[in-house]
């Protein structure tokens, strides 16, 4: 197979993924507005109770609905998150917050990417970047 | 600095880059000593995991010299020699908890893309592609080590660098193979694959009491290593029925315990592989799955099958029937580096565990094209190429 046609394999599913977590962030599905995003921190509930969460959710927290309680079997605090009918915050505004948030609990820090950049801007690199510059706010929390 | 880098589908050039910044508090940069051609990189190196952007910088299994720390980094100062995880773990979440390091919740930048290809994200891991995390990998001049106090570790004076790089993931995968996948005392193992993953798996197996030991490939120069460094019997896969022989060799039971150290580009004899090969092409399927279907099938009832090699998606004729029928349980993982290394350190001190003769090309970092051209063509009795920038 010429190497066009194996970039092209390669370029197809990624800018196809590309488009469907973009299309995503856009158009809220019809279910999206009522689910919670859920993620456990390894943190006991009381000590998640003693304080305001910390970070991106904190700066949220006026415009969804927050429900803290205890995960089961030791894992630690469940933080969902709901965002009301008319809420300007989306999910993946959610998603990332939930994330960060989880890393400043139990790591005190929030891993940054990897810097300065290596790579070079280029047609088949644009897909791929465009996800990564999301790279927090998308997926299925 | 210089750095090795990915600049296309079969295609790769030594260039040069910035240097890494420390970006977070438990950050250090590495002057990397040692670095070394993993299998798996030959599936990024190909196209087949394509999460790779022109530029990436390729590498995960390395060692070198601490030149800067972070002010929350704790365990270690500059000038100290260390071996670091390949996996990138941040040590405090429920899962690093468990011990299970490539899970990580907190190690990965990027946890949308293996979020929404596998239902949850694993961890972060060196020059593994934007997958997981688009860190820039160890052939280069220098690396950034993020969560230093967590994933990398002092090596003993008297374990030299030859020895002590390969804890940085060989080692630890092939170690997480036996130990996870149940290896006891009079167990029969069999392992398919006789690279550097699979013969460590096997010295594992040996180590962990196992009564036979029994590697699998097709290269007489691997699993003459095996024969010779590891104290493993072997099986040339071209040569012989290796259902029947490891039939015979376990009493009519079948292997105990099966490790699979292939991965997603196996070979076979007969027409199964030009099957996988031409739906693998075709993207029909992502992984040729070969040696997990071989391993499946050989297991005794009830035994233990772990997937070691590394794959990324969707395979074929998956064996699900003697999966479910002989009750065995089956499990795979990237590698829980944080959990064997300091271990390993202590073996190969006493000399329990050696890996000097994985090096059978050492090279500086200028001649990286070569020596995965050479790593990935199998040429010269290559079993892994060690650059040395």
């Amino acid at each position: 197979m010429s190497r066009t046609g194996k970039l092209l394999l390669i370029a197809v599913p990624v800018v196809a993924g590309a488009a469907v977590a973009a299309r995503r962030r856009r158009v809220p599905g019809a279910g999206e507005q009522r689910r919670r995003h859920v993620v456990t921190v390894f943190r006991p509930l009381a000590e998640l109770q003693a304080e305001p969460l910390p970070g991106s959710l904190k700066e949220i927290a006026d415009d969804v609905e927050i429900t803290l309680s205890a995960a089961p079997g030791g894992r630690g605090t469940e933080i969902a998150v709901r965002i009301p009918e008319g809420s300007s915050v989306s999910s993946g505004d959610v998603r990332r917050a939930l994330r960060e948030t989880r890393s400043l609990i139990e790591v005190g820090d929030v891993l940054l990417p990897y810097g300065p950049p290596t790579t070079v801007p280029t047609l088949l690199n644009r897909p791929l970047q465009t996800a990564t510059r999301h790279g927090r706010e998308g997926g299925l929390l | 600095m210089k750095a090795l880098q990915w600049q296309g589908v079969n295609k790769l050039a030594v260039g040069e880059v910035p240097d890494p910044e420390l970006r977070n508090p438990g950050d250090m940069i590495v002057k990397v000593g040692k670095t070394v051609t993993c299998g798996s990189d030959l599936h990024l190196l190909g196209g087949y995991i394509p999460f790779m952007e022109k530029g990436d910088v390729l590498g995960h299994e390395f060692l070198g010299e601490v030149v800067e720390v972070g002010p929350d980094v704790h365990k270690h100062r500059v000038g100290d020699r260390v071996v670091v995880s390949s996996f990138i773990a941040c040590g405090s979440c429920w899962y690093c908890d468990q011990k299970l390091f490539s899970l990580c919740d907190n190690g990965n930048t990027n946890p949308a893309i293996t979020e929404t290809l596998w239902g949850h994200a694993p961890g972060g891991c060196f020059g593994y592609s934007h997958a997981m995390g688009g860190n820039a990998g160890s052939h280069a001049e220098y690396v950034r080590v993020p969560f230093a106090d967590v994933g990398a570790f002092a090596v003993p004076d008297e374990v030299s660098d030859e020895r002590a790089l390969f804890a940085s993931d060989s080692a630890s995968t092939g170690w997480m193979g036996a130990d996870l996948g149940g290896v006891k005392p009079g167990d029969v193992v069999a392992v398919w694959g006789a690279g550097a993953v699979g013969q460590m798996a096997a010295r594992a197996a040996v180590l962990l009491g196992a009564d036979r030991v029994i590697v699998i490939d097709r290269l007489d120069n691997r699993l003459q290593q095996v024969e010779k460094f590891i104290g493993a019997e072997t099986l040339n896969y071209e040569r012989t029925d290796v259902s029947g022989e490891l039939r015979e060799r376990s009493g009519g039971r079948g292997p105990d315990v099966c490790i699979e150290a292939v991965g997603m580009e196996a070979h076979s004899p007969g027409p199964q592989f030009a099957f996988d090969q031409l739906k693998q092409q075709l993207r029909l399927q992502t992984d040729r799955p070969t040696a997990v279907r071989d391993a499946i099938h050989a297991c005794r009832k009830g035994g233990s099958v772990f997937v070691l090699g590394v794959y990324a998606g969707f395979v074929d004729k998956f064996p699900l029937g003697a999966l479910m029928n002989k009750g065995l349980t089956v499990r795979g993982a990237q590698m829980h580096g944080q959990r064997y290394i300091p271990m390993l350190l202590e073996r190969m001190a006493a000399g329990e565990l050696t890996t000097e003769h994985l090096a059978t090309h050492v090279m500086p970092l200028d001649q990286a094209p070569e020596g995965y051209r050479i790593f990935k063509e199998k040429e010269d009795g290559c079993v892994r190429a060690v650059f040395t920038p």
